[in-house]
């Protein structure tokens, strides 16, 4: 009885011990990630989406809250001291967890400026390829909302991967509603 | 043993992939490039001497019943730090290692070193050991990434080494040339330890007929016969 209590209490404060150690690390690491997120999965994303910015989209980068609560992060991008379109990351349901897309419009007609996928966790071969260009230029100057071929849209799906080509369009128009709903304040908060 | 011979040790008489062929899988996945095995190696040495060092610690107060439990909580929750930091401070190593880090809980490394060491020895000498095996696996990842990416790619650390006009031999960084490269880095070790025994020495001829010397059991087999 005395070493089964034993065990127990061992182990558990063992547990206890770890777990507190590892969320005061998680804490203090916070936000040292962000950046390094920000610097090498946002940022090839952003690059993808807008060649030509002439400012640095991550270091402009603003938050917004949306009028259900929710906070996105908005990139500018910026021509000629002029905003000529943003970008806004938001999340699918994919197959292997959340798919991240990176969305760009231009904020003249907006139309959707391309798309970048950040963070997924797809099949290799097959939900993967959803980052692939024969995808992702699809959206390219696409007005929003999207949708596949099989819901009546205009977006392939890429083969075998109907779940993933869903969770990123399901994404883009996540994306694009933020967008609609920020788009006064975007103007107001670039406006020069 | 004194501190020192269990640090040594590792380096070469149980050098843990390349004569235990410990943890193979780490080993051989991430050596496509020498830096990808110098960082896999690092964080697998940050892991291992951490985990020695804290099991020693409480080996007393651990029940044996629940022993692989409490290690295995230990060298898990190491492992999600060395991620952690990892994420924060080499962000392009954490991308490449990708699924390797966690996967550093079950290196056998870790749990053999614990059960096999820690759980037995001291403090100092637990370190010692974690430090000269993390070490022999580091070097170890480093060499075959060396070699890997050298005749894979031409390059050595990024930078470019071989002479103009080299082919470099693609399936050296792809997961068949992990196979070859380590086959033979175990030939070779072999046949050192063979020459180094006396062994591989060349047979003065037998006096006494074939069989004499000792050297092999023909005779044996012929008595048989």
């Amino acid at each position: 009885m005395i070493a089964i209590v034993r065990m127990v209490v061992v182990l558990s404060v063992l547990c206890g011990l770890s777990g507190f150690a590892l969320s005061y690390l998680k804490m203090i690491t916070a936000t040292a990630i962000e950046e390094q997120e920000l610097t090498y999965v946002q940022g090839p994303a952003l690059k993808r989406v807008f060649t030509q910015a002439e400012n640095s989209p991550i270091a402009d980068r603003r938050g917004f809250t949306l009028a259900s609560g929710e906070k996105v992060t908005v990139f500018p991008i910026m021509k000629g001291g002029k905003l000529v379109g943003v970008a806004l990351e938001n999340f699918g349901k994919g197959y292997g967890g959340p798919i991240g897309v990176m969305v760009g419009f231009n904020t003249s007609d907006d139309t959707l400026a391309g798309v970048g996928m950040t963070t997924m966790k797809e099949t290799p071969g097959l939900g993967m390829r959803v980052a692939d260009p024969g995808f992702t230029t699809q959206f390219m100057n696409a007005a929003a909302p999207v949708s596949l071929k099989n819901q009546g849209g205009k977006i392939d799906a890429v083969s075998g991967a109907t779940i993933s080509s869903a969770g990123s369009v399901e994404a883009v128009n996540k994306a694009a509603q933020a967008y609609m709903g920020l788009k006064p304040e975007i103007f107001k908060a670039w406006a020069k | 043993m004194s501190i020192l011979q269990e640090f040594t040790k590792g380096l070469w008489k149980e050098l843990p992939p390349f004569r235990l062929v410990l943890g193979l899988c780490p080993t051989l996945a991430v050596t496509n490039s020498a830096d990808n095995g110098l960082g896999m190696g690092v964080a697998v040495i940050f892991v291992l001497v951490l985990s020695n060092m804290l099991i020693s610690m409480v080996r007393s107060i651990i029940p044996k019943t629940v022993r692989i439990a409490c290690f295995i909580v230990i060298a898990a929750s190491l492992v999600v730090a060395v991620e952690l930091l990892m994420q924060a401070y080499a962000y392009p190593l954490y991308q490449r290692l990708g699924i390797f880090v966690p996967l550093i809980v079950v290196n056998c490394i870790i749990l053999g070193r614990a059960e096999a060491f820690a759980a037995k020895n001291g403090v100092a000498a637990s370190i010692a050991d974690g430090l000269g095996m993390g070490l022999g696996f580091t070097l170890s990842l480093t060499f075959l990434g060396s070699l890997r990416e050298i005749f894979g790619n031409g390059t050595w650390f990024g930078h470019g080494v071989m002479w103009e006009g080299f082919e470099p031999m693609r399936i050296m960084i792809q997961a068949p040339g992990a196979f070859i490269c380590l086959g033979l880095i175990l030939a070779a070790m072999n046949m050192y330890n063979y020459w180094k025994a006396g062994k591989g020495k060349a047979v003065p001829a037998p006096q006494g007929g074939c069989g004499s010397c000792g050297c092999c059991s023909l005779e044996r087999r012929e008595d048989a016969r």
